[in-house]
């Protein structure tokens, strides 16, 4: 029998509990009051903002992600992407430095010993350390199996060698997680293995820092490994479980950016529904015109739809249905899409004053590009989510 | 120090979603419901009192029904310690005698050094609970606060009572029963840590037959007043818009004020 | 109903409280309407004399009871100990109080010593051979509720300004009762009493209210709030919003955790007219309200709204009412 695709693991009316709702509350008071006033300038200056990152310390929001025991707070994938979405709609930039906490973190959570989670997780959990994500390299982006960093054994260390490209905060984590080439000749999805890299460290630096389109406050690095050496004590997992580590992480982490993306579209809504209000032309507010009002409410609808689906997938998820993949997948292919339409249309709907920088509109739509580009292309999540559909063939 | 709070939890005034049932009383298990705000205010005063004096646990009292538990999370995510919850279904209807009643009861099989309650509730607006909840436990009952200063070394209390005029200092021996006003602080918005922490708090259920109070005597069936009648209020008339100058506007103002006898 | 009796609350400066002639007026009323129902006025306190001969101007006959005790210690509480021996002793039907402060702390704790159950924040009132029906105004002004007690014998408690007090045609008789006895409830001493932080008028019972919001910009602006209501003869009111900021005292707060009230003119500055706001006031005789905004949800209420700067236009209704006087 196929499998029924509407089948949940999580079934019963799905709503956002109390908690939910007061922690959603709870971070978009701290969005706009203080993330949206320095949004602007982060866009500007591309500097990464301390502030905004000792602000979410500080109100314990990095702690999501992370166990009680560690001091974190111990939050579901739900918790998370809602608070990833209220700063998302203040500053995209801000929101990622969540998310990247997440997906950086995530494969310690996965592969790491207990000892590892213990060693790592307080710091991460305060705010101290920032992780990132070290899987991408300049000849293997979609096709991230073909990394060639690679990790030779070496008595008690692995010495790394190689680069990484576009890995977001890479030039300020204290920790990288880094996927390198330990068996060269095995199987394709066996040649990798994970290393959790202490910065700094001798051999590692940071060669390169993008210019970018958009979330530009979040620093893109190009990172250089020579002749690292890393202990046998930071690897995650055995040799060999990289790539199954690394795809079992995005399962969990694309809802995150999937929030990031809801966020920028909610944001941008609500900056062109206020400019329809107020917005005088030909003797009344553009608002009342049928194309302004039709766009927003296409606006609203997807917007709505896409946050929908990115609760539900984040459910799905967290109760560990087997289609998990899927869901992941869906919840950014669907956010991602959406964060781009609506931005864009925002910007139209201001006209002139969308393409200026008086009005954030621009930002959010330079903001919401990447996110139909990273933790996987729209291509390869429709990829996935075929896979998904169809099975592996014959 | 254990102070016990007493919430309650109130139709959201801000959503308009208040119900009246088929008796003429508000639904309240079909209303979406917040923690009262007068409430709020005494339960910040009570965690910060807890805070200053480095021990203590503050305690919700609330009797509601039975989906009460999702708004104490909010006072629980405050940083309270822990709920009680009178519930039961022959509960529903009650007057402020029955109601006053029923929390005097469950406040017996509690211990306490202090009971806030805030002075009025949004949703009955009648101030009564809380003198009545005095006089059923014998408390000393301080009201109108606007400052509490518990003395736990010589076992009492000080208040500062609004007057029409100011304000009178009372004092009283603990445990006492003091109604808090807004004038006490603003209440604390929970914290990431307080929302996630609240999920395991403990919420203690209780039922008539707990307190020893027979169901007939409560809710509708017991209630000494009944609503007899409800109907829209008047409706004002079109409002008058004056965008004149502020001479002319000013002008206009007047007139209405003579009109109506005002001045 | 056979006696309807009203409580006399005493001010601090020992006159009998706004309310309370307002209180006896209503209890006439219903008296009239049930033809002849007897009502009497109660005053307990230390010095009852002066509020007494002044309720005797509203009611046929006033009962005081000295009890020295209320001079030093928290009051509700043994007056309400007091009028439950009294009523246990000359049984009454009905007994009414304000719904301010005072009279909810009486009617709370008399409900509780009597078991006898309380028709709250009534502002109306008719009479019925049944017994007393009170309007209620519920669900921040939506609905308005008419409500009886079940078995005809109750405590009413009676919002300010929901009548205009009436003097009788004649004066009625005081006369000396006691209600002796211990007190079985604690009390609560007095240490000490402190004014009010500002002089302002009280609010709770004006008859004209002029309220300033987050318009206002800052405590320099409500001296112009306060210009007006001296002009108009009104209290000065405010949002939760100025008194947040620091502006101006809670005491004058009106609205869900401030004050209810129901001025015959309500002048709103600079006010939005929120849900939080609009439930304390919105049942005023008129609202007028001065906004830059013609959006501003005090739009749909108010009987005029007045679209421009508030410091403009209320200066020049400052102008106007000067104008009028000479």
């Amino acid at each position: 029998m196929p499998p029924v695709t509407t089948a949940s693991r999580a079934p019963g009316p799905f709503r956002l509990t109390d908690e939910h709702e007061m922690l959603r509350d709870a971070v978009r008071v701290l969005a706009d009051e203080r993330v949206a006033p320095r949004a602007a300038e982060i866009d500007k200056t591309g500097e990464f903002p301390e502030d905004m990152r000792r602000l979410l310390a500080d109100h314990d929001i990095l702690a999501l992600p992370f166990p009680t025991e560690h001091g974190g707070l111990g939050g579901e994938l739900l918790s998370i992407c809602l608070a990833v979405e209220q700063l998302s709609r203040a500053c995209a930039t801000t929101g990622l430095i969540l998310a990247v906490q997440e997906l950086g973190s995530l494969p310690i959570t996965i592969a790491g010993t207990a000892e590892q989670q213990a060693r790592w997780f307080p710091k991460l959990a305060s705010g101290e350390h920032l992780i990132a994500f070290a899987l991408t390299e300049a000849e293997a982006g979609s096709d991230a199996a073909a990394a060639r960093t690679t990790a030779r054994r070496d008595g008690d260390d692995y010495v790394i060698d190689g680069s990484k490209r576009f890995i977001s905060q890479g030039s300020v984590a204290d920790l990288v997680v880094a996927f390198a080439v330990t068996k060269p000749e095995a199987p394709r999805h066996e040649r990798l293995s994970a290393f959790v890299v202490e910065v700094p460290t001798d051999g590692f630096a940071v060669s390169r820092v993008e210019h970018k389109m958009g979330i530009r406050g979040s620093p893109t690095a190009e990172l250089a490994f020579t002749n690292m050496r890393v202990s046998t004590a930071n690897r995650l997992g055995e040799e060999g479980s990289g790539w199954d580590i690394a795809m079992r992480t995005l399962d969990r982490s694309r809802p995150g950016i999937a929030a990031q993306a809801v966020g920028l579209a909610q944001g941008a809504l609500e900056v062109a529904t206020a400019y329809a209000r107020e917005r005088k032309q030909f003797g009344q507010r553009i608002g009342d015109f049928q194309q302004i009002g039709a766009m927003l409410a296409d606006m609203d609808a997807q917007t709505e739809a896409a946050r929908q689906l990115l609760y539900k997938a984040c459910v799905e998820i967290d109760a560990g249905a087997p289609d998990a993949s899927r869901w992941s997948a869906m919840c950014k292919l669907v956010a991602g899409d959406t964060a781009m339409r609506v931005t864009t249309d925002a910007v139209q709907v201001l006209g002139g004053y969308g393409y200026i920088d008086e009005f954030p509109v621009e930002r959010m739509m330079r903001d919401a590009k990447i996110t139909q580009l990273y933790e996987g292309t729209q291509q390869i999540q429709r990829l996935v989510i075929a896979r998904s559909l169809l099975g592996k063939g014959g | 120090m254990r102070i016990v709070v007493l919430t309650k939890p109130v139709p959201d005034p801000a959503s308009g979603g208040e119900r009246l049932g088929p008796d003429g009383r508000l639904d309240r298990a079909n209303s979406p419901a917040v923690v009262n705000g007068n409430d709020e205010y005494v339960l910040e005063k009570a965690l910060k009192l807890v805070e200053a004096a480095g021990e203590g646990e503050v305690v919700l009292l609330t009797m509601a029904p039975a989906n009460a538990p999702e708004t104490m999370r909010k006072a629980l995510a405050m940083g309270a310690t822990s709920g009680v919850l009178v519930t039961d279904p022959a509960i529903e209807g009650s007057d402020t005698v029955a109601t006053t009643r029923i929390l005097a009861a469950a406040l017996k099989t509690l211990e306490f050094d202090l009971v806030f309650a805030g002075v009025d509730t949004s949703d009955g607006t009648s101030g009564l609970v809380a003198p009545g909840v005095a006089v059923l436990t014998g408390l000393p009952y301080l009201s109108y606060a606007a400052t509490i200063e518990p003395d736990t070394n010589a076992r009492t209390v000080r208040v500062r009572r609004i007057t029409a005029d100011g304000y009178d200092v009372l004092e009283a021996p603990l445990p006492a029963l003091i109604s808090g006003t807004q004038a006490l602080g603003e209440p604390r918005y929970p914290s990431l840590k307080g929302i996630m922490a609240a999920r395991s708090k403990e919420i203690t259920t209780i039922g008539l037959s707990d307190l020893g109070i027979d169901p007939a005597t409560v809710g509708l069936a017991g209630a000494t007043t009944k609503v007899v009648g409800s109907q829209p209020p008047e409706p004002r008339a079109a409002t008058r818009v004056v965008r004149e100058a502020p001479d002319e506007a000013a002008r206009q103002v007047v007139a209405l004020l003579a009109e109506r006898r005002i001045i | 109903m056979a006696g309807i009796w009203v409580h006399g609350e005493i001010a601090g400066d020992g006159s009998l409280a706004k309310l309370s002639t307002e209180v006896a007026t209503l209890a006439r009323a219903i008296a009239a309407d049930t033809g002849g129902a007897e009502v009497v006025g109660i005053v307990i306190g230390s010095k009852p004399s002066t509020s007494a001969d002044e309720l005797a101007r509203f009611v046929p006959k006033v009962l005081t009871v000295t009890e020295p005790t209320t001079a030093d210690h928290a009051a509700g509480m043994i007056v309400a100990q007091r009028l439950a021996a009294l009523i246990e002793a000359h049984q009454p039907d009905i007994v009414m109080t304000g719904a301010g402060p005072e009279g909810r702390d009486l009617a709370g704790a008399l409900s509780a010593l009597t078991g006898w159950g309380v028709l709250a924040n009534a502002t109306g009132l008719t009479g019925s051979p049944d017994g007393p029906v009170a309007t209620h105004s519920v669900f921040g002004g939506k609905l308005l509720t008419e409500s009886a007690l079940s078995v005809g014998k109750g405590i009413v408690t009676v919002r300010p300004n929901s009548v205009t007090a009436e003097p009788a045609d004649s004066a009625g008789t005081v006369e000396d009762a006691t209600a002796s006895g211990d007190l079985a409830q604690p009390t609560v001493p007095v240490v000490e009493r402190l004014p009010a932080e500002s002089k302002a008028a009280s609010i709770d019972d004006a008859r004209i209210i002029v309220a300033g919001g987050r318009g206002v910009g800052g405590p320099d602006g409500f001296g112009l709030i306060e210009e007006l209501a001296a002009a108009l003869g009104g209290a000065v009111g405010a949002t939760r919003a100025a008194v947040d900021s620091g502006w101006i005292p809670y005491s004058q707060q009106i609205g869900q955790t401030g004050k209810i009230v129901k001025p015959q003119l309500y002048l709103a500055m600079g006010i939005s007219g929120a849900i939080q706001h609009k439930v304390g006031m919105q049942t005023a005789s008129t609202i007028v309200a001065v906004n830059r905004d013609p959006d501003a949800p005090i739009a749909d209420f108010a009987d005029m709204i007045v679209i421009g700067d508030l410091v403009e236009v209320g200066n020049a209704i400052l102008a106007e009412l000067r104008e009028r006087k000479s």
